[in-house]
């Protein structure tokens, strides 16, 4: 027997042959419910990166913003510092 | 073509499950990991974009995605294995019954061949299919399949179990 059909031969016992321990499948309705949540967060991760990427965006201009203002209202914190 | 609904949906499972399930059992050779990676598989399948596609190629859609998730799967394993064995810590024995000798023998294959010659035996899938669910290059396909063969052949002379 040549090494082709010998192997279609096994092969063709085995996917015949009884599996030890049988499937535990699922019903068709959990997997589809299930996937429609999968979508529905996949769509709600989606919405919000941009926000989350904004995020720390923001808190950095806001800490610059206030640096700036500090910088900017220095001298005259000062000035009002020596007055009293 | 529309999209899939729910009832559509129900006969393709109905008519790929099993075989599914069968496929991914005999190459990973554990009855749970095949139960987890089946449901995994038709989720992804249905959060794909597959409304376009008809029954036979959702099928083929759906090895292929199997077969990543059993490479995923069998790479943390061998993984997972590597750091017990640094860290001298013994695996838990196995309680999986005793399969027959036909399985056994097909066991003893390394699991991408298993895959291999069960896309091409069992599911009469192309070179090309077979390439895109295994991540091969379609070339590449023939000469595998002749390795697995000639070490399939190899078992089976040497263990005379069949």
């Amino acid at each position: 027997m040549d090494d082709d059909r010998l192997v279609a031969t096994f092969m063709r016992e085995l996917a015949d042959a009884r599996p030890v321990i049988g499937p535990q499948l699922v019903e068709p309705g959990v997997l589809w419910w299930k996937a429609q949540l999968l979508r529905r967060w996949d769509a709600e991760r989606r919405a919000t990166a941009p926000i989350e990427v904004m995020e720390p965006v923001q808190i950095v201009a806001g800490l610059a913003t206030a640096a700036l203002l500090l910088l900017w209202a220095l001298p005259s914190l000062k000035h009002l510092l020596t007055l009293g | 073509m529309g999209a899939l609904t729910e009832p559509q949906f129900g006969e393709f499972y109905r008519g790929t499950a099993r075989a599914l399930w069968t496929y991914v059992y005999r190459v990973t050779g554990n009855a749970a990991d095949a139960d987890d990676l089946v449901q995994d598989a038709f989720c992804r399948m249905l959060a794909a974009d597959v409304d376009a596609l008809n029954d036979e190629d959702r099928r083929r859609y759906l090895f292929r995605v199997a077969s990543n998730l059993v490479a995923d799967r069998w790479r943390r394993g061998e993984r997972e294995r590597s750091w017990r064995e640094r860290a001298g810590l013994v695996k838990p024995s196995s309680t999986a019954p005793v399969d027959t000798p036909t399985a056994l023998t097909f066991g003893a294959l390394k699991p991408q061949q298993r895959a291999l010659l069960w896309l091409a035996y069992v599911e009469e899938n192309s070179h090309e299919d077979i390439a895109a669910a295994l991540g091969v290059k379609r070339g590449s396909v023939k000469v595998l399949l002749a390795r697995a063969r000639a070490r399939l052949k190899a078992l089976l002379t040497t263990k005379a179990v069949w």
